[in-house]
């Protein structure tokens, strides 16, 4: 759906405030950020051990009912309730882009490392490989990925994750280039530490607030890339709700049933909305030691 | 500013003219549209009857009638038959229609490389003579007293030697309406046959739309898109169309039996106890109320209402949850069991999974819901047998003969069934026809081979002053002959006329390219540039080894896909080779590569054009699309990223700050949504989806494409206006504007004259990258508006298994990207003349 474009712009993570002018660290952004993305959080935790109703018994008699006290957010076309399955929903949405991060960052930060640790041929072959991976339209190879492997949670993880590599590979390795000019790398050197140490003991540490920024604003992506793999079919399997099935599912009862789109797309939209806060607030928060030590 | 306000008065000019045009919406587009080879039911629904025609028909009320053939004449014995056929009858072409053409027909389906799917129906054929040009006589190796009727169905309509070889692109029949033209995904011409042999067709055009998505059928109607939506496939939407004056809603029978296919194979599933337990357990009312919204009948067997000897078996399994349990404990599964249900894409099959899973759930068998694609049903639950349960459509009529078929997919063997039928096939009295019928459904219903669920309803949604349409459906058909208008006001439904696409434009963008490169050389110098060039061109040979690779392993046979529910594995083989599916790995990507080069892409394996003309005929939309959005993302992103940061930390700067955030956070699919209830639901200011081409002048166009480009625009927006922000807010601390403010200029002159030139770097470069992201990046978006673009044109190729389609528009798709990547390069050193000696 956005792809490269995305990546872009949060490539330069450290631009946005200068030191000057920055004010308190903790933002109400952040504050705000942190209350939905805990509230989200806190919603697919209960969900495991307590929903108003139960999301997987269908009762026909009570479909399509509008919002009421007993049914906060109404009831679906097989008589499911809504809140129900947005809170179950929330699991899957998290869970999908939290593995999805992580792997892209489980690799993508040590390939930067590598990329930054032993230029020439190593360093050429990470980021060329990277390059073909930005060259695809992520949401169209995503779909592909889940047409070879089959629809499916799993599926849609590799997917999500297999894009966000290069962009932590990236991040990674940009920054890393700037600690190895420092001088306790040379240090490190002459005390005969070998590349491999130095990159994990001394330069990854210095990343880390960095890959924790860019963690955050990939999340949010994740969970808009997970909601239009499920909007088409191709993420969570039912009984398994998902935002972007329920959102799909909605679409042809928008005209009498406007609450089953309304619901989920708010759900979807307060998750990333939180992250991005998140991230922002991280950044002013984090940003400052960086810069510091640069 | 201006665009925008030329297409809200776009929406006034509507041209009154008569109603001559029908617009009619179908589910599912032909692969091709040859009704006696790669046959699908898709191809029927357009062709049938109107296009082609057979010797015999099959009315309305299921039942054969005399057509090309003005009457025939059995043998006592029923081995051989005389047709007699009608005179003046001419094809398309002008040639005549006679005895020879139909010796032609039959042979082609009968011959040894035929893929026509339905070949097994014909097999008791053993020759066709031709007694003089108007009289054939047709032997049988069996007596068949069906072949009147089988003769009617849509696989084995009329063709001529002298046009076949076109049928898949150019049909030519000898019916009332000619084929006109074809605009891939998107909609099918035909126009009436002046010529015709029998009565003139009231309406002089009809446009097929091919509106696959449930949303997207209902917005078309809602939005006058399309005048009549036969099959419609979302029941939910009935009571509000019969509740809108401007509509009717048609209800009648189709011969379509959805049943829950049991893998009879399979233990435990080769348990008839365990059969008659599932049965037990579902409750069929709940599954038509919740999957059809009440929509449908429920039978007891393979068997609909309309057929001869029909018997009502459905209370041979209550729904009785106590009596499936015992059931299940007397085949000793007290502890419950696990199965799986592969279910096909269509919505009836998706909800009815879902509810028949946690019906099974209550009496303890466990039910695991995969949704699959079709090629990938066809494949796994069709051709391979792997899958306990699932459920499927059963179009064609009295199909009852599949169980006599010990290689079909659900696999009953029953001795005495077979016996049954081949008794029936060649039973000639019509008492013992029946009293056989009702034998073979007692016993299919006695052994529960599958739960048999419902006899699906045909729902049409048409205006009110259309008439004529078939409101029942014996075989997958449009029978638009009888249809007519019966008032004359203007039609909303707007006629597309396909749009070539010049030569002159390839052209125009060789000499930019050219331009641009000797322009890069010379302030490059050769040998930097061709490194730069090098580098772009090995990403992409690496990039088209990993598509080619990537397609190689989708799993599902193309093959199979194209030849549909009850193709034989011949067929399928013989399809296979035509297509060249059988050739080594390396020589295919060979010449795949070979031909990307000579700008050759292969020919679609579904639609049989050049991949090449598919591209050019959906870039004509995903282009301008692609465009409108960026320029509503520029127009939007820009002033706003600029406006908040001159007012960095301010109320608006805030305020601003967080329209970006939730900007960036909204799905765009959700927007479309929301788009789409309040201006084409509720304000009907713009239609909800579709495309009207742009062969009515380029207005009407840019206004089916204003709610997508939107939609589509808004978190691009979002993004172009934050990286605008902090790129202006990241120079103004550059020290040449701590310099232009030490000289006296305020902060918003330092910011206009200074700051903001050189913040265009980074904002350009999103821009630039945003292009070929957005061509690609309405895949959603496209189909939530149902628009022809490249991305429908990948989505539908994946999911057909058209891969020649797929790794050639993926791969053009990365070659944008690549080169977008390669003119940003040179543009940074065009602008930035720090950047022209060894830039990393």
């Amino acid at each position: 759906m956005k792809g490269a474009v995305d990546k872009a712009p949060f490539d330069d993570v450290a631009g946005d405030i200068s030191p000057h002018e920055r004010k308190i660290p903790v933002s109400t952004g952040f504050i705000i950020g942190f209350a939905l993305t805990a509230g989200a959080l806190l919603a697919a935790l209960i969900s495991f051990v307590w929903t108003p109703y139960d999301v997987e018994s269908i009762d026909i008699g009570q479909k399509l009912l509008a919002p009421s006290w007993a049914h906060p957010f109404g009831t679906d076309h097989f008589g499911r309730d809504v809140l129900s399955m947005i809170m179950v929903g929330a699991r899957n949405s998290l869970a999908v882009a939290l593995i999805a991060v992580l792997i892209g960052a489980g690799i993508g930060a040590p390939l930067g490392l590598l990329a930054a640790a032993r230029r020439g041929v190593v360093s050429e072959i990470v980021m060329r490989s990277n390059d073909v991976v930005f060259a695809f339209p992520s949401l169209l190879m995503a779909i592909m990925i889940t047409a070879v492997f089959g629809p499916g949670a799993i599926n849609a993880i590799i997917a999500i994750g297999i894009f966000n590599i290069p962009v932590f590979a990236r991040v990674a390795r940009g920054a890393a280039l700037g600690v190895w000019e420092k001088e306790y790398i040379l240090a490190a050197r002459t005390a005969g530490k070998t590349q491999f140490e130095i990159s994990f003991q001394h330069v990854l540490p210095n990343l880390f607030g960095l890959l924790v920024i860019q963690a955050a604003i990939q999340f949010a992506l994740a969970v808009v890339a997970e909601a239009g793999l499920s909007y088409m079919g191709l993420g969570a399997q039912p009984p398994m709700p998902s935002w972007g099935r329920m959102l799909s599912e909605a679409q042809t009862m928008i005209g009498f049933a406007p609450w089953l789109a309304i619901f989920p797309g708010l759900a979807i939209m307060l998750v990333v909305f939180g992250f991005g806060l998140l991230g922002d607030g991280l950044r002013d928060y984090l940003d400052p030691r960086i810069r510091q030590e640069r | 500013m201006f665009l925008i306000g030329a297409i809200f008065v776009a929406g006034g000019f509507e041209s009154a003219c008569a109603r001559d045009i029908l617009v009619i919406g179908t589910p599912l587009e032909p692969p091709n549209l040859d009704p006696a080879s790669g046959a699908a039911a898709a191809v029927d629904t357009v062709v049938y009857g109107n296009i082609f025609e057979g010797l015999t028909q099959i009315t309305q009320t299921g039942e054969v009638a005399p057509l090309l053939a003005e009457s025939w004449d059995a043998s006592p014995d029923r081995m051989s038959y005389i047709f007699h056929l009608r005179h003046g009858v001419h094809f398309h072409d002008g040639t005549s229609f006679d005895a020879e053409d139909v010796k032609f027909t039959i042979d082609r389906i009968l011959a040894p490389d035929s893929t026509n799917a339905q070949k097994a129906l014909y097999q008791p054929i053993k020759s066709v003579e031709v007694l003089d040009p108007y009289t054939v006589q047709i032997s049988l190796s069996r007596p068949a007293s069906e072949l009147p009727y089988v003769l009617g169905w849509g696989d084995a309509v009329m063709v001529a030697p002298e046009s076949v070889a076109t049928a898949a692109t150019q049909p030519v029949g000898t019916g009332p309406y000619k084929f006109m033209n074809w605009r891939r995904g998107d909609s099918l011409t035909l126009s009436a046959n002046d010529d015709y042999w029998g009565a003139a067709p009231h309406i002089r055009t009809v446009e097929f739309k091919f509106i696959g998505d449930a949303a997207a059928a209902y917005s078309a109607l809602k939005a006058g898109d399309v005048d009549a939506f036969p099959n419609y496939p979302a029941p939910e939407n009935v009571a509000d169309f019969e509740r809108d004056p401007r509509f009717k809603v048609v209800v009648g029978a189709s011969e379509g039996k959805v049943i829950l296919a049991i893998n009879n194979r399979k233990a435990p599933l080769n348990n008839v106890l365990v059969r008659r337990a599932i049965s037990h357990a579902i409750d069929r009312e709940a599954v038509i109320d919740g999957a059809m919204f009440g929509f449908g009948e429920p039978i007891g067997s393979h068997f609909t209402r309309s057929t001869p000897g029909f018997e009502d078996l459905t209370g041979k399994y209550p729904h009785d949850q106590a009596r499936a349990r015992a059931l299940l404990t007397q085949a000793g599964y007290k502890e419950g069991l696990s199965l799986t249900l592969r279910a096909p894409p269509r919505p009836y099959a998706r909800r009815a999974a879902e509810i028949i899973a946690a019906e099974l759930g209550q009496v303890g068998v466990h039910v695991t819901v995969e949704n699959l694609e079709w090629a990938q049903w066809l494949d796994q639950v069709f051709t391979r047998h792997d899958f306990d349960l699932t459920i499927v459509e059963h179009v064609e009529p009295m199909d009852f003969g599949i169980y006599a078929r010990d290689d079909y997919y659900f696999g009953y063997a029953n001795a005495a069934y077979k016996k049954l039928y081949s008794e029936y096939q060649v039973a000639i009295a019509n008492d013992e026809r029946s009293a056989l019928l009702r034998r073979m459904q007692e016993t299919l219903a006695d052994d529960a081979v599958n739960a048999f669920l419902y006899q699906s309803a045909r729902i049409t949604i048409l205006r009110n002053d259309l008439n004529g349409l078939w409101a029942d459906m014996p075989v997958p058909a449009t029978i638009l002959a009888n249809a007519y208008f019966t008032t004359d006001a203007a039609s909303p439904a707007r006629q597309g006329k396909s749009s070539s696409g010049g030569a002159w434009v390839g052209w125009l963008l060789l000499a930019v390219g050219a331009a641009i490169l000797a322009y890069a050389a010379r302030r490059l110098g050769a040998a930097s540039l061709g490194a730069r060039f090098g580098a772009h061109a090995a990403t992409l040979v690496a990039a088209s080894i990993v598509i080619f690779t990537m397609v190689q392993v989708v799993p599902g046979d193309p093959a199979a896909y194209m030849m549909g529910l009850n193709a034989n594995p011949e067929a399928v083989a013989a399809l296979r080779e035509q297509l060249g599916l059988n050739g080594p790995l390396l020589s295919r990507y060979a010449d795949w590569t070979l031909g990307l080069i000579r700008g050759d892409f292969g020919t679609s394996y579904t639609y049989e054009v050049p991949v090449g003309q598919l591209v050019a005929e959906r870039l004509n939309v995903s282009g301008p699309l692609a465009l409108m959005a960026m320029a509503f993302s520029i127009i939007i992103g820009i002033p706003v990223g600029v406006i908040a940061a001159s007012r960095r930390g301010g109320a608006i700067d805030t305020a601003l700050n967080a329209l970006m955030q939730i900007g960036v956070a909204l799905p765009n699919f959700w927007i479309a949504m929301l788009l789409i209830m309040v201006f084409s639901i509720q304000l009907q200011w713009f239609s909800a989806g579709g495309f009207s081409g742009w062969g009515n002048g380029a207005l009407p166009a840019l206004r089916d494409l204003f709610l997508p480009a939107l939609a589509l625009a808004a978190p691009q927006a979002a993004i172009l206006a934050r990286v605008m922000r902090s790129a202006l807010l990241d120079t103004m601390n550059e020290d040449y504007v701590r310099t232009a403010r030490a000289k006296g200029l305020t902060r918003d002159q330092a910011m206009w004259r200074h700051a903001l030139r050189n913040a265009m770097i980074p904002v350009l470069t999103i821009i630039g990258l945003q292009f070929p992201f957005l061509l690609a990046g309405g895949i959603i978006i496209e189909n939530v508006f149902s628009l022809p673009g490249l991305g429908r044109l990948v989505f539908q190729a994946i999911i057909q298994r058209d891969l020649i389609v797929v790794q050639s528009v993926v791969f053009l798709l990365v070659l944008a990207v690549i080169l977008a990547a390669f003119l940003i390069d040179i543009a940074y050193v065009g602008v930035d003349p720090r950047l022209r000696s060894a830039r990393r």
